[in-house]
């Protein structure tokens, strides 16, 4: 679903092309994507097809060669404020959890806060706790990640990635570390959220039963957008 | 959590590292404020002294290197005292000089400053007698000894010691406020001039007091400098070369601060420099093993002026720590040091806390050198760039 204009949809990217410089291989070749509010979509393909690297374009955690990415109609390369766009608009999960190994679960979850709007330290814990408690882990808040397991910890990341109350996720293979329990309740975490916050989710995935979950499911290969279908029966 | 507190997390995560930069730093900074210190209380002792004894102008010989080399004609006291504007009863002579010292006739020699003093001088009356009493006039063979001469010698009131391998009889022991006068023998001034036959009539200066008037007390002085300054050899006419100083000039200008300053400084430049080193090598090494911690904190929205701004304070925190514990470390030096002999009569323990506060701000200054690199290469990694460094 790339028709109509940028201002249709929550992000949408155009034409966006980007090579690494350790090789002439374009890791994207001219993809165009658009993600609609509340809408849950599957980025699918073998690896090395580019997956990854749109989600970090449209992430802005990084700068396409060529193309643009909007948000909300408004081009991300016109922006100034990028931090703060990442910070306050975009929760990410990652495949290795990425959490910050000296600090709590309740520490790790109030990291991106610091750019948020909730200003106090006082508030910071006390949504921090809010979010932990969502995701089943309240009781485990004061261990630290080396502590938690890695099912634990994924669902740690996803309170951090709710922590400024963003209106995407982007999900890179959230599961793809979990075993097939812990995926099941990932997922249904992030499907919950994503229905009852209307939240955006994009994930990146290898998983087809994860991807079958999704409203749309996106196929790439080398480089490419090869299909882009409404799933018409998700879950 | 405060923003502090995940910095300090990031700090106590690896408490030997941290430790040990903090004991590096420390090392450095402590010999630079013990040095600075040492200086400074130097410098503050003779001029506490001139100060004490409402000095205005020292004269010295002008034109020689340090003033134990410093040779004036003691009749020209006389003429000085009638110099208008002059305290007649302010002008005081000493004749200072480096003598061997012998505990026992035939022990080994080592070196101690003698102070000879007219028995009128005021200089006296800053020294506390601990025992015994002051010499006085009339005296033959008789001195005073400071504290550390004392101690350092176990000598006391009745003891004899051998300058210049002659005998005095000690007739006192003292407590000055200065640590030069706690580690002198101090003698009538004739006998001092007996104890070098060179120096027989002369002396090494003199400080004088000035009747200053309350609306311009400066120029008062001022003009008095120039009435000396301008003095002439009676016999040739010719000009005397005389150096007058006010105590701060003097103080300012001693040969013995100066070099003590200049080598305080010296070292304590390289200990800055191996400072910002080692604040470098400790950041450098903790922005590379956090390099995908940073892409996250990146990711997550930090801006690159909060990653810059969480190396930096880390910096500063392991600069003050260092700073606190090189504070410490150069006071308990100091006061070490005063325990040998070799160098009790010289320096004095405790550090000035102007000094202290100097150290402080050096050593964050060497913190924030130290970690601007580092802060800044963190914020350039490109938060993709990081993660994928997993």
């Amino acid at each position: 679903m790339t028709d109509g204009r940028p201002e249709d949809y929550l992000l949408f990217a155009e034409k966006l092309v980007k090579t690494y410089p350790d090789g002439d291989v374009h890791a994207l070749n001219g993809v165009s994507l658009g993600v609609k509010p509340a809408e849950y979509v599957a980025i699918t393909g073998p690896s090395g097809c580019g997956k990854s690297t749109l989600l970090n374009l449209l992430g802005a955690l990084d700068r396409p060669d060529q193309g643009e990415v909007y948000f909300r109609g408004e081009p991300l390369s016109k922006r100034a404020d990028i931090d703060h766009f990442r910070a306050r608009q975009i929760g990410f999960i990652f495949q290795s959890f990425f959490l910050l190994p000296s600090l709590t679960a309740r520490e790790n979850v109030q990291v991106p806060m610091y750019e948020g709007p909730v200003r106090s330290v006082k508030e910071r814990v006390k949504k921090a706790d809010e979010l932990l408690d969502l995701v089943g882990m309240l009781k485990r808040a004061n261990h630290r990640p080396m502590k938690l397991s890695v099912g634990e910890r994924q669902r740690v990341a996803i309170a951090r990635a709710l922590a400024n109350d963003p209106a995407l996720l982007l999900a890179d293979e959230p599961t793809g570390n979990l075993d097939s329990a812990n995926a099941v309740h990932v997922m249904d975490l992030l499907t919950s959220f994503q229905k009852s916050r209307n939240l955006a989710l994009l994930i990146v995935t290898h998983s087809p039963e994860i991807a079958e979950m999704a409203n749309r499911i996106v196929k790439m290969k080398d480089g490419q957008v090869v299909d882009n279908r409404v799933n018409s029966l998700p879950g | 959590m405060y923003f502090v507190s995940f910095i300090l997390k990031n700090l106590t995560r690896r408490p030997i590292r941290t430790a040990l930069t903090v004991l590096g730093l420390s090392v450095a900074v402590g010999s630079m404020i013990a040095l600075l210190g040492i200086s400074h209380n130097v410098e503050a002792t003779v001029a506490e002294g001139f100060e004490r004894r409402g000095v205005d102008i020292v004269v010295m010989q002008g034109g020689v290197a340090d003033q134990l080399s410093s040779e004036l004609d003691e009749k020209l006291v006389e003429r000085v005292a009638r110099i208008e504007g002059v305290d007649p009863h302010g002008v005081d002579v000493a004749l200072i000089q480096l003598v061997e010292i012998q505990s026992n006739k035939g022990a080994d020699s080592k070196n101690v400053i003698t102070i000879g003093w007219p028995a009128s001088n005021f200089g006296f009356d800053d020294l506390e007698v601990r025992t015994g009493r002051r010499v006085q006039e009339g005296d033959v063979r008789k001195v005073m000894i400071g504290s550390t001469v004392a101690t350092n010698l176990k000598k006391g009131v009745g003891d004899t010691i051998w300058l210049q391998t002659e005998p005095f009889e000690v007739v006192g022991t003292f407590e000055s406020f200065s640590v030069f006068e706690n580690g002198a023998v101090v003698m009538l001034l004739h006998e001092s001039q007996e104890l070098n036959p060179l120096r027989k009539g002369s002396i090494t200066g003199f400080s004088l007091r000035v009747k200053k008037s309350l609306e311009h007390p400066d120029a008062d002085v001022d003009a008095v400098r120039q009435r000396i300054l301008d003095l002439k050899d009676e016999k040739t006419g010719k000009a005397i070369r005389l150096s007058a100083q006010t105590t701060k000039e003097y103080v300012k200008n001693a040969s013995h601060v100066q070099i003590l300053k200049a080598m305080s400084w010296m070292v304590s430049v390289i200990a800055i420099v191996i400072g910002v080193i080692s604040m470098l090598d400790t950041m450098i090494m903790s922005v590379l093993e956090r390099t995908q911690e940073i892409g996250i904190l990146r990711a997550v929205g930090w801006p690159r002026s909060r990653v810059v701004k969480m190396v930096l304070v880390e910096a500063v925190i392991l600069s003050m720590a260092a700073a606190a514990i090189g504070s410490l470390g150069a006071i308990g030096l100091t006061y070490v040091l005063t325990l040998f002999p070799q160098v009790n009569g010289f320096i004095e323990s405790g550090i000035a806390p102007i000094v202290i506060l100097q150290g402080f701000g050096f050593t964050v200054l060497i913190g924030i050198v130290g970690a601007v690199y580092p802060a800044v290469r963190a914020a350039l990694l490109l938060p993709t760039e990081a993660i994928r460094h997993d």
